[in-house]
């Protein structure tokens, strides 16, 4: 049994309380969470002003970059001295834990705050501002505890909806009386320090109740029919042209993936542009070369480079401007290498990323 | 090559013709002057297998040429001038290589050769009058309707399909007369004002004038086609140059100021695509990616409490800006970056208004010339004192009172 | 024609073990297909797989990564990274339909030249009977 309390109100506006009121007496520093501007857009946002938490939705639907990216920037230099409440995704804690694992940030002085995910529309429907019109019916499908329509494929697709490493997961997902209560799982002391003084009624109970459990059967059931859609055994080196032969080398699924964090990327250095004799030969042996070369390179590259921590989040197929179905390549594929090594990417921040580290006799099959 | 001659100083043309559409016959142009030798290998568009893109290849296969050359496509998948570039960034071309792009993709190729990052020695550049391209996002979302809307785009030159710089592109076409508008380039195929299945092929260098003479080409000056295709492209001109001009008004009132700004940049989520698929944002690591711009959390939570909150990351503002004044003199305002931005902000219609007004100040004309320098790799000893203890800076003042 | 194909491999060698396995063979006299390009490493770890990836785009017929057994190292501990990282890599090309077959890791000390031989034998005959890679005559890449 686990503890959660429930607050007498909307689950967004018990959100905003908690944090206004940790922001007002001092518990938190700042509050990382969405945003909605002036102007409309949702961005993150760093929040000191418990005024400005009147302006927050944590809980609006669109990803408009993988948080974990912005965390590790945000401690890129060193931890935080927070405390500093974030409200983010399960798979945009995920990534800031495989970055963390990567040195490139730190999870000290935050105090974390997830949920139960329900999903994200595509970043398009935010681009054109369809994500308002749809709020109801999103909000109706996580009430029922379906699978909502119309959010992006790998997100339909996404087993992971419960957070692994959050303060406090907050219930989303099948919470009939979502938009009537707020019901906080405490999971820490950390968590449970936060809401003290905020009243409600403290009680016990499972969050991973019955119907989380027919939820997750729909997104095993979601994700296979993605992988059927998929057929990427039978891709092959043709199939794989098919596909990325209309990347317009942007590069923004590269800078959208919160796993890539070089600061200059292989594919972009020196190492890997060609020389003019190198073309030669090349027009030799295929009477044409496609210019800029190594678009299929970049991708498989970025493969086996990311594929171990992939965390499935979908902002590569996001920000793609030609729709490549690239997330639904890179879960694939990094699902099944994961498998290899039993590891589920931002599950345990004290899980070595398997390929930093061996075991001296294994995987004794691969060899010849 | 040369700088572009002038109207009146004998423009010449030679009428080519042998395919069912002119699109066929720029083709049968191309395999000519392969067959020939003219060239070792060409560049040029080329639909890719799932018929979904057109990149660019280095085609010596006249095989490939034939099947799926496509010297007009109806996308930019990538600029030309980056194509180019990623030639010849390392060195001269292997080989004599014939470029075949849109005008703006010939001015970007120029300005990336006076940034250092073209090598012009082994290529020849080849132009053809462009009517524009569709959306790269619209074709992909589906090519098939993509290349009837093209078909149409093509029919009547000018049609609201295109994007939305293409639908005010003043310089579609090689140059025409001598107010200045030049473009530095070998040799230049006309569609405009001329019957399907025939081209006008015109010479701007003595190279282009060489390969000509090299296939028995005889370019004449004057003559029927000559002038139809140049009343044409000089009505279309103007009439681009207007709605140009009206369609920048219109983006100025909604663009200029801090608030309007941020307002316009508000869906704005760092991805940096824009800069990644400008031909003229060349930088192998650009400043906005650096280790410059990421602080220490102090410096973030600091911002936050100075104004209650940030956006984070912060400085969008400040890489929109940034990128301009950093490329804005060589924008050729091929609209790349808007193709390319998955949040649908008009940032080629803002980044083209500002360089357009950037290069007036300077009367400076990216692709123009391979002499004239870009204008902050230079300077006067004495100008712009305008410029000089203006608390409103001179540009300002300039724009109220033309506007 | 098939008969004619001699495969390009491109090897990557580590120098402790497999390149002085090659020298070996050399030096004994042992015979094997002239079909493997040697690439000295200092440790099969430094291939980064992008190494392979770009051979094999690059239209090699096949690639082989090589170094010392597991436990004889020269860096302790490179080859076990290396197996991991090649783990990875098999089972990207496996998961996209990719010919995974063209790519092998073998471990063969500084004294085994027979099998330096042996090994190199078999891959040929084996990408022989494969045929050259399809990929080399692919412009759109």
């Amino acid at each position: 049994m686990a503890k959660f309390l429930e607050l007498d109100k909307g689950t967004e506006a018990g959100i905003r309380e908690l944090l206004g009121q940790s922001l007002r007496n001092g518990q938190v520093k700042a509050v990382f969470a969405l945003r909605r501007t002036t102007n409309g857009a949702v961005n993150y946002s760093l929040i000191t002003d418990p005024q400005m938490m009147e302006e927050a939705v944590p809980l609006f639907p669109s990803m408009p970059s993988n948080a974990g990216q912005l965390l590790s920037r945000l401690t890129l230099k060193g931890p935080v001295e927070g405390p500093v409440a974030v409200v983010v995704r399960p798979c945009e804690l995920r990534a800031l834990v495989e970055l963390v694992k990567r040195e490139q940030g730190s999870l000290e002085g935050f105090l974390f705050i997830s949920f139960t995910c329900p999903g994200v529309y595509p970043l398009k429907a935010s681009a054109n501002g369809e994500i308002e019109g749809k709020q109801t019916q999103y909000w109706e499908a996580v009430k029922s505890g379906k699978v909502v329509p119309e959010i992006r494929p790998t997100c339909r697709a996404c087993e992971h909806f419960i957070p692994y490493n959050a303060d406090i997961t907050i219930s989303l997902v099948g919470n009939k009386d979502v938009d009537k209560r707020c019901i906080l799982f405490l999971n820490t002391a950390k968590g449970a320090e936060l809401v003290k003084g905020v009243g409600g009624k403290l009680s016990e109970g499972e969050l991973e109740t019955a119907e989380l459990h027919a939820h997750r059967e729909e997104r095993l059931a979601e994700k296979k029919s993605l992988y059927d859609q998929g057929q990427l055994s039978g891709l092959g080196m043709d199939g794989l042209i098919e596909i990325f032969s209309r990347c317009i080398g942007c590069r923004g699924c590269r800078s959208a993936c919160p796993i890539c964090y070089c600061n200059l990327c292989t594919f972009d250095s020196f190492d890997y542009e060609y020389e003019p004799s190198t073309y030669e030969e090349e027009l030799k042996k295929r009477g044409g070369v496609r210019i800029p070369p190594n678009t299929i390179f970049y991708h498989l590259g970025r493969l086996t480079h990311v594929g171990i921590s992939c965390v499935g989040c979908g902002s590569c197929t996001d920000v793609c401007p030609v729709d490549i179905p690239l997330s639904a390549i890179f879960l694939q594929v990094g699902e099944a290498v994961q498998k290899i090594f039993d590891y589920i990417p931002g599950k345990d921040v004290e899980e070595d990323v398997p390929l930093a580290t061996f075991e001296e006799v294994e995987l004794t099959e691969i060899e010849e | 090559m040369s700088d572009p001659k002038k109207e009146g100083e004998g423009l010449k043309g030679a009428a080519f013709s042998g395919g069912k559409s002119s699109l066929e016959t720029v083709l049968g142009f191309l395999k000519r002057t392969l067959a020939e030798g003219c060239f070792d290998a060409l560049l040029l568009p080329v639909k890719a297998p799932g018929g979904d893109s057109f990149p660019y290849v280095l085609v010596q296969d006249k095989a490939l040429l034939e099947d799926r050359g496509s010297p007009l496509p109806p996308i930019m998948p990538v600029q030309g001038g980056k194509a180019v570039s990623s030639l010849t960034r390392r060195g001269k071309a292997p080989r004599k290589v014939a470029a075949l792009m849109r005008p703006c993709e010939v001015r970007a190729t120029i300005e990336l050769f006076k940034l250092a990052q073209v090598d012009l020695e082994n290529i020849f550049l080849i132009s053809i009058d462009c009517p524009g391209v569709l959306p790269v996002k619209d074709f992909a979302a589906d090519p098939e309707k993509g290349m009837a809307a093209f078909g149409e785009v093509l029919e009547k030159w000018g049609d609201r399909k295109v994007r939305p710089v293409c639908q005010i592109c003043h310089r579609f076409t090689a140059p025409l007369s001598d107010d200045g508008a030049g473009m530095v380039v070998d040799l230049h195929i006309g569609l405009l004002g001329i019957e399907d299945g025939e081209v006008l092929l015109i010479p701007y260098s003595p190279a282009g004038e060489e390969i000509l003479a090299k296939l028995d080409l005889v370019p004449a000056a004057g003559g029927d086609i000559l002038s139809a295709w140049r009343d044409r492209a000089n009505e279309l001109t103007k009439k681009r140059g207007e709605e140009r001009r009206r369609a920048q008004e219109e983006m100025k009132s909604k663009v200029r100021g801090l608030n309007n700004l941020l307002e316009t940049f508000d869906k704005c989520i760092n991805c940096h695509n824009c800069m990644r698929v400008c031909p003229v944002c060349y930088c192998r690591l650009c400043y906005f990616d650096s280790e410059a711009v990421k602080h220490p959390p102090d410096d973030y939570l600091r911002r936050a409490g100075d104004w209650g909150s940030i956006r984070f990351l912060p400085d969008t503002i400040l890489f929109q800006v940034g990128r301009m004044s950093h490329m804005s003199l060589s924008c050729v305002s091929c609209g790349t970056c808007e193709d390319a931005c998955p949040m649908d902000i008009p940032v080629a219609q803002v980044f083209s208004l500002v360089a357009d007004e950037a290069q007036e100040y300077f009367g400076y004309l990216p692709g123009r010339s391979t002499d004239e320098p870009i204008p902050l790799a230079t300077y006067k000893e004495e100008e712009l004192e305008e410029v000089e203890d203006a608390p409103q800076g001179a540009s300002s003042e300039t724009k109220e009172k033309d506007g | 024609m098939e008969e004619d194909f001699m495969p390009r491999i491109i090897g990557f060698l580590c120098k402790w073990c497999t390149y002085a396995g090659a020298d070996l063979a050399g030096v004994s006299r042992i015979q094997y297909p002239p079909s493997i390009l040697p690439i000295r490493v200092m440790c099969s770890s430094r291939v980064d797989p992008l190494f392979v990836i770009s051979s094999f785009l690059r239209g090699a017929d096949a690639v082989l990564v090589a170094g010392c057994h597991p436990g004889d190292c020269h860096y302790q501990r490179g080859n076990y990274y290396t197996r991991r990282r090649y783990a990875v890599l098999r089972k990207i090309f496996e998961e996209l339909g990719l010919e995974a077959d063209r790519l092998r890791l073998s471990w063969i000390s500084a004294s085994e030249g027979r099998r330096f031989a042996d090994v190199i034998t078999d891959y040929t005959e084996r990408i022989k009977k494969k045929g050259p890679n399809p990929v080399k005559k692919e412009v759109f890449l």
